[in-house]
């Protein structure tokens, strides 16, 4: 009978406590939606990456597109790039392979590059618990360093009415300042990690 | 990391916990000061009310702006689609609340369902979580219950269907998971079920449902800065939701109504009244009708009871006002000393006051209304503590020292250890000691008992029917007397828990098997065959063995990748399999005879 339990249990869930500002990151290479390959270490231009952990199949991270795109300029404009990512289980969830996240990018118009994250590496690496979080990594001596964690803003059905978190937090970094509110609290729907010890 | 079951918090759970938990300093909540102009467009009071309620512990002056209480959608048959998913809904002023529902965004659809009627259920998990659904209160195979073990992963179809032999009344169903259970039922996961009945349908009571047939589902939440639900470190919500609904306002008859009440909370009691302490009447328990209603001006209603009951509104004219109110002020309720303050696991705005849980603006008589109330309902025939051919005793245990979870005879649940077996058509009869620090809400799935005693004193009338669960309190011993009956499952436990939701998530839960009474001696059997044909398939793919005695227990259909797509307890006739993708998948078949597992490749076009 526990067999019926069988997938539940071959999930873990990562704790969902901040994550540590000023963290030091690694370069990561994932696919995009599109097939070809993306790769933070190629970036030696930009200022910063803005990530956000986004996914097909959770209702409250699909509110944001039009609000990612406008993101996307801005970071275009800036000097930066928006990655969107998806480290949902594709085993689990069959809204979420590559050719679901093509479909949708081409269909809501992404106007950034949509990675999969099919080891779940990158998301475990930034302490991602949830789909939408967004993080921002500011190159600080040619190494990614995370500026800030949490929500995109405080409104998801009325982007009229949101205060927008990371905007803010981008104001911040791109005048010089250090960010005044580097941590939020994001939610939505939880990433579960394969256990791969299973 | 953690493992994901391991991720639900351990809740306080002792006396010594709440009381320092409720010391622990936290910031003032605040009431919501207005709704979005979204939520005031759904106001439908034709007479907007704004009232200003004096909190008479907090001292918090708050505006109540009622919103009309929604009504879930009814679907009537024997065949139903149920899809569970996740959504968001505008609860407060600002961020939209992460939900879940079925077939919509919070709760679920009420189903109507006959006595006697074999009704077949579609239930598509569509959540980002695992869960599970039980159909709290019937009578039914244990492999259809929907308890721990018929755990449904996202993205999986479960397919259960059992024959009605329970009594008109009022169901329910909701989620089950060990170690979820809070989340999932907090997030709004959970509907009613109806049973109608031949007894039930002679008696001139009301019953057009969502007229002068009303359910009101009881549920309190808090909420965290980001106007998320809390369901960690917390028990008791400061904001309630009838319904789904905050500040619920509805427009009733003035003629008998009907309520159907279900306590769909994690810990809290509604001790229910009008606010006029007009007399009402309750007519019907957990699991059917009484003999006759029972009048009173207060009705205590615990966390997963059902009471129904008729309320006399022929007296009032349109437009009186009126509410139900939970009278919780002075009440100790599970704590010993009374309900806390306003912080900590155990804290709430609501402890220890008086709230509108409904506030009721009478209007227009309905063409047929039911103005008398009965004398009578339905005969019953009750079990009595002398049908008991086998007794047992049950102790809440634990609870003490500090984050030692409660639990039945001091075992924590252990969903591969089964604590009792039950021999199949015999009446016994449970006994049930809590000496210790808190109140709790005993249930037991599979059957409808009757309660033959309490110590502390002569069983109340109203709760004298038949009835799935019940409060225990502090220094309290109560004794059920119930039939176990038909279908025997030496493998397929049903459980028995405290209905705190964190209770049992804790580990305050156990299970049981009802066995035949041969059972016990293995017989050698030769492991069945099964061949499935057509094979390829479009549509159906049926399943046969050379063994005619051959019975098949339970079929998993698993895709390529290795994921079960689809979970059919005893699958009759033909496999659906239609609105499978095309490509090869394993029926995994567990014969019912001796459980032995078998695995048959198909294709489908």
């Amino acid at each position: 009978m526990s067999a019926f339990a069988a997938l539940l249990f071959s999930w873990v869930l990562q704790v969902d406590s901040p994550p540590v500002k000023g963290k030091m990151l690694h370069n990561f290479t994932l696919q995009q939606a599109g097939g070809a390959m993306y790769s933070t270490a190629q970036q030696t231009a930009l200022k910063g990456l803005v990530l956000v952990f986004t996914c097909n199949h959770c209702p409250f991270a699909r509110l944001y597109t039009q609000r990612l795109n406008q993101l996307a300029r801005r970071c275009d404009t800036s000097g930066m790039k928006l990655l969107a990512i998806n480290s949902m289980d594709t085993l689990v969830y069959e809204d979420e392979t590559l050719l679901e996240m093509q479909k949708r990018a081409k269909e809501e118009t992404f106007q950034f590059p949509y990675l999969q994250d099919p080891e779940q590496q990158v998301a475990k690496m930034m302490g991602a618990g949830c789909t939408p979080q967004a993080f921002i990594l500011w190159k600080e001596r040619g190494t990614w360093v995370m500026r800030y964690s949490g929500a995109i803003d405080n409104n998801g059905q009325e982007p009229e009415h949101a205060v927008s978190y990371i905007g803010a937090a981008l104001d911040d970094l791109l005048s010089g300042r250090m960010v005044r509110t580097p941590y939020t609290q994001a939610f939505g729907c939880k990433i579960y990690y394969r256990n791969n010890d299973d | 990391m953690q493992r994901k079951p391991a991720q639900q918090s351990k809740h306080m759970s002792n006396k010594d916990e709440y009381e320092r938990a409720a010391k622990k300093s936290q910031p003032k909540r605040t009431f919501p000061q207005r709704l979005t102009s979204k939520q005031s467009m759904s106001v439908q009071t034709t007479r907007p009310i704004f009232a200003a309620l004096l909190m008479l512990c907090g001292k918090t002056t708050v505006q109540a702006q009622y919103q009309t209480m929604r009504i879930p959608q009814a679907l009537y048959g024997k065949e139903f689609k149920l899809t569970l998913k996740d959504s968001f809904r505008q609860l407060r002023t600002g961020n939209q609340t992460i939900t879940s529902g079925i077939n919509g965004d919070f709760w679920g659809p009420t189903l109507f369902i006959n006595k006697g009627d074999t009704v077949r259920m579609d239930v598509l998990n569509k959540l980002n979580d695992s869960t599970t659904l039980h159909w709290h209160g019937f009578h039914l195979p244990a492999v259809m219950d929907g308890g721990p073990h018929q755990v449904i992963p996202p993205n999986t179809r479960w397919k259960p269907y059992w024959k009605v032999t329970n009594q008109a009344s009022t169901y329910w169903y909701h989620p089950h998971l060990h170690e979820m259970t809070q989340e999932h039922m907090t997030k709004g996961l959970g509907g009613l079920i109806i049973v109608r009945d031949s007894m039930e349908a002679t008696l001139a009571l009301p019953r057009t449902y969502g007229t002068d047939d009303i359910p009101l589902v009881l549920t309190s939440r808090r909420y965290d800065a980001a106007n998320q639900f809390v369901y960690k470190n917390s028990a008791y919500g400061d904001y309630l939701l009838s319904n789904g609904t905050p500040n619920a306002t509805f427009t009733l008859p003035r003629q008998m109504v009907r309520l159907r009440i279900l306590n769909a909370d994690i810990e809290r009691g509604y001790n229910l009244g009008f606010s006029d302490n007009r007399t009402f009447y309750v007519i019907g328990n957990d699991g059917g009708l009484l003999e006759a209603p029972v009048s009173l001006t207060r009705l205590p209603v615990y966390v997963g009871e059902r009471y129904e009951i008729l309320v006399d509104l022929s007296g009032l004219a349109e437009g009186n006002t009126l509410d139900l109110k939970a009278y919780n002020s002075g009440r100790s309720n599970s704590f010993p000393g009374g309900e806390p303050g306003t912080s900590g696991v155990f804290g709430s705005l609501l402890n220890n006051t008086d709230f509108s849980v409904l506030h009721i603006i009478v209007g227009a008589r309905t063409s047929n209304p039911i103005l008398n109330l009965p004398t009578t309902l339905v005969k019953q025939t009750y079990l009595k503590a002398g049908d008991a051919t086998n007794t047992r005793t049950l102790n809440v245990t634990n609870g003490q020292p500090a984050n030692s979870p409660f639990r039945f005879d001091n075992k924590l649940f252990d969903i591969k250890f089964i604590n009792h077996q039950v021999i199949r058509n015999t009446v016994e009869k449970w006994s049930v000691t809590n000496n210790n620090v808190f109140g709790h809400c005993f249930h037991i799935h599979d059957v409808q008992f009757k309660i033959v005693s309490r110590s502390s004193g002569p069983i109340a009338a109203y709760e004298t029917g038949w009835k799935d669960a019940f409060f225990i309190s502090r220094n309290e011993t109560v004794a059920f007397v119930a039939r176990f009956s038909d279908e025997a499952d030496p493998q397929h436990p049903f459980m028995y828990h405290c209905h705190f939701g964190n209770h049992e998530d804790e580990g305050m839960m156990a299970q049981f098997v009802v066995a035949e009474p041969t059972q016990g001696t293995a017989e050698q059997h030769t492991p069945a065959k099964f061949q499935a044909y057509p094979n390829p398939a479009n549509d159906k793919i049926y399943l046969t063995s050379e063994d005619p005695s051959s019975q098949i227990y339970y079929v998993n259909v698993v895709n390529a990748a290795g994921k079960t797509v689809m979970m059919l307890p005893q699958p009759q006739a033909g496999i659906e399999v239609s609105n499978l993708a095309p490509g090869v998948y394993f029926l995994h078949i567990t014969n019912q005879r001796d459980k032995h597992q078998s695995v048959i490749t198909f294709l489908k076009r």
